[in-house]
């Protein structure tokens, strides 16, 4: 079994490694000066500054509340049955007659929403299909959690108070 | 990328009804007068002189080219929806199929484009009114409104008014069974037939006139008839809703098996619906021998009992003042050290039992307890013998409630005398519909099959040697003789997922213990 010799022959200018110092600091100091006297970042402080994604980002779920508070679900189970990754699960009810006085009475109602958040793969058919675009996905990109039962959203935290599509 | 790529197919109009009507075929004797014929779409179909024009369809199974709402196959005729109208030569105008008798020589055309227009026509006046709240509606998914506006309706609806809404409720309970949501109503009055016709009471009728119709109860109590879910099952659209069954499931979750409902000594045919083994409903299948199209609220909501969370799914055994779950080995290992040791064992066939655990308990289990055993059947439910049995009324129901009282008294067994326990143990074998025998109080019992926790906690625990638990008829299989003599077989339409093992694996595992 033969061996390759791969070892290079180095130049003077090569062994000296000062110009090839140089030529990195050249960089460091022209993003210094960049940044330090002209203010122009690639990064941003991240929990202070946040990037703005597209409108169209598909984040966080939500379910949409009308003005009496009331979700807009009427458990169809449409999310249910179009969810690729089956991580809807809906029980549903026959809805208090005095619960909604407001407009048309919602007959049915969601008792339990759970998504799983881990199984979740954010493709958005839920929303498509969903007839009372009462399940959204906002853009809030911030999923991560310290233990798995918090990636298990219940109604009570899909409820929660938006500003559009935006996390209030 | 052509349009074909994405051509929806279209669904077959699936009807949860069938017709008992087959083809018939004229005499081959030359003499004979022959059948008359009508031709449908270019067919010819002999029929018999009376029929009408869909009755020739559904004696040929073409009868899915016409839809229908008012029209049902076990109902009087009303032709009221206008849906089946056909378009028949030489008539001046198009003909509802389902009161118009079929003639010699008639040609019928049912997919013309006459009229298709005019189907179309019928859709877009019933969706005017029709709230479109499918999302909401536990028919969707088997309606019949869907499925024909799909296949027949147009896209769009010239209706810009606002829609009609019952001033009252929306919804209102007809009964505690049966729950109406009248916006949701298309007037097809078959509800109101039935119970005008088959049930007789004349629970249902419609007030007011066009635009105003409205179905009503004739007395304040509402509906007071034993056959109220045929209401929900043949209503087209979700007018009538069967409140057991409300919100629970999406119809197209369900898996459909048929099976035999055990409840009384009719034998009902019923389609099992189920998903992930969890029974959601029963639904009558048609048999026109047995129960036509037709099921009775007991029955229907017969599954609960195996359903309970109080059925007992595992086997059980006495151990330190309590019961406990155990396996089936250490079950049957002191229940047959404690068979041996007593003087006299007396078996009792519960009467629900299939013919084929009747055949096997009375043959087999004897000789695994080794001594003259004495084996009698018992029912419970207000008979004695299948002598007894009687009709409740005109239709279904029988006074005896469990299913196979004939089957088990076939295979040449008595019932038990007086309904009272005579051995020092006996081994009561059951399918959860016979009543429990009368007792002495330090009566030792083997009980087998399906029992619910508060049958067993009513009987004195010191008592009971073991409790070996067995599968319910939607779970086995096996067969029942009914009231009239119908041999029905019948297979799993669900898997048992708790510990309840079948009659024969039971006795197989006794077997190899002695």
């Amino acid at each position: 079994m033969g061996t390759i010799n791969i070892s290079k022959k180095y130049t003077a200018k090569q062994k000296s490694y000062i110009p090839a110092i140089l030529v990195g600091m050249k960089i460091t100091m022209k993003r210094f000066i960049q940044g330090f006297f002209f203010r122009k970042h690639d990064t941003i402080m991240y929990p202070e500054v946040r990037r703005k994604y597209s409108d169209r980002f598909r984040g966080m779920h939500f379910i949409s509340v009308d003005p009496a508070k009331t979700e807009n679900c009427t458990a169809c189970f449409l999310c249910e049955t179009i969810c690729p990754a089956q991580c809807i699960h809906i029980v549903a009810d026959e809805r208090d007659e005095d619960e909604n006085p407001y407009g048309v009475k919602k007959e049915k109602k969601p008792v339990s929403f759970d998504i799983d958040a881990l199984r979740c793969c954010f493709c958005g058919f839920c929303e498509e299909a969903c007839p009372k675009d009462a399940i959204k996905l906002s853009g809030n990109y911030e999923l991560a959690v310290s233990s798995r039962e918090e990636a298990f959203y219940d109604l009570d935290h899909l409820k929660r108070p938006m500003n559009g599509r935006n996390e209030k | 990328m052509s349009n074909t790529d994405f051509e929806i197919k279209k669904p077959k109009v699936d009807l949860n009804y069938s017709s008992h009507l087959k083809p018939v075929h004229s005499d081959p004797n030359p003499e004979a007068k022959p059948l008359p014929k009508v031709t449908i779409d270019g067919k010819t179909y002999e029929f018999k002189p009376g029929d009408t024009i869909m009755q020739v369809a559904e004696r040929y199974k073409i009868h899915e080219e016409i839809p229908r709402y008012c029209y049902h196959p076990g109902m009087p005729i009303a032709g009221t929806c206008r849906m089946c109208t056909v378009e028949v030569e030489k008539a001046p105008k198009l003909m509802t199929s389902c009161s118009t008798p079929a003639g010699d020589g008639m040609v019928v055309h049912t997919r013309s484009e006459k009229v298709m227009k005019s189907r179309t026509g019928v859709m877009e006046f019933l969706l005017t009114n029709h709230p479109l709240d499918c999302p909401v509606c536990d028919k969707a998914g088997e309606c019949e409104l869907q499925d024909y506006n799909f296949e027949y309706g147009p896209a769009k609806s010239n209706f810009k008014e606002e829609k009609r809404v019952y001033d009252n409720a929306t919804t209102k309970k007809l009964s505690p069974l049966v729950t109406l949501n009248m916006n949701r109503c298309v007037h097809c009055e078959r509800c109101v037939r039935f119970t005008d016709d088959i049930t007789k009471t004349n629970d249902l009728v419609m007030v007011n006139r066009g635009w105003h119709k409205e179905l009503e109860a004739t007395t304040p109590e509402g509906l007071k008839n034993d056959y109220q879910g045929c209401l929900t099952d043949f209503c087209p659209v979700g007018a009538l809703t069967w409140n057991d069954f409300r919100f629970q499931k999406r119809s197209w979750f369900l898996a459909k098996k048929p099976s035999i409902c055990d409840k009384c000594s009719k034998g009902c045919n019923i389609e099992v619906h189920s998903d992930a083994d969890v029974v959601y409903r029963y639904v009558p299948i048609h048999n026109e021998m047995v129960n036509g199209h037709w099921m009775c609220d007991t029955g229907r909501n017969s599954y609960q009992e195996y359903m309970n969370p109080l059925r007992v799914i595992s086997h059980m055994m006495r151990q330190e003042d309590k019961m406990h779950s155990v396996s089936i080995e250490a079950v049957l290992a002191s229940v047959n050290a404690q068979l041996k040791g007593t003087s006299s064992v007396q078996i009792v066939i519960g009467t629900d039992s299939t013919r084929e655990e009747a055949a096997l308990l009375k043959d087999k289990v004897p000789a695994l307890i080794g001594k003259n055993v004495s084996v009698s059947y018992f029912n419970g439910t207000g008979v004695n013998t299948p002598a007894d049995d009687k009709k409740l009324d005109n239709l279904l129901k029988m006074k005896d409630q469990t299913a196979n009282s004939r089957g088990v008294e076939e295979q040449g067994l008595t019932p038990l005398t007086n309904g009272e326990l005579t051995a020092d143990v006996a081994v009561l074998f059951r399918n959860g519909r016979t009543g429990i025998p009368k007792m002495k109080a330090d009566q030792k019992l083997v009980l087998w099959g399906v029992w619910s926790q508060s049958e067993i906690q009513s009987l004195p625990s010191k008592n009971i040697l073991g409790v070996i638990a067995g599968l319910a008829t939607i779970e086995k299989e096996g067969s029942y003789k009914n009231a009239d003599g119908i041999v029905q077989k019948f297979h799993p339409a669900i898997i048992h997922r708790g510990g309840a093992l079948s009659a024969h694996h039971v006795v197989g595992l006794w077997k190899s213990l002695t």
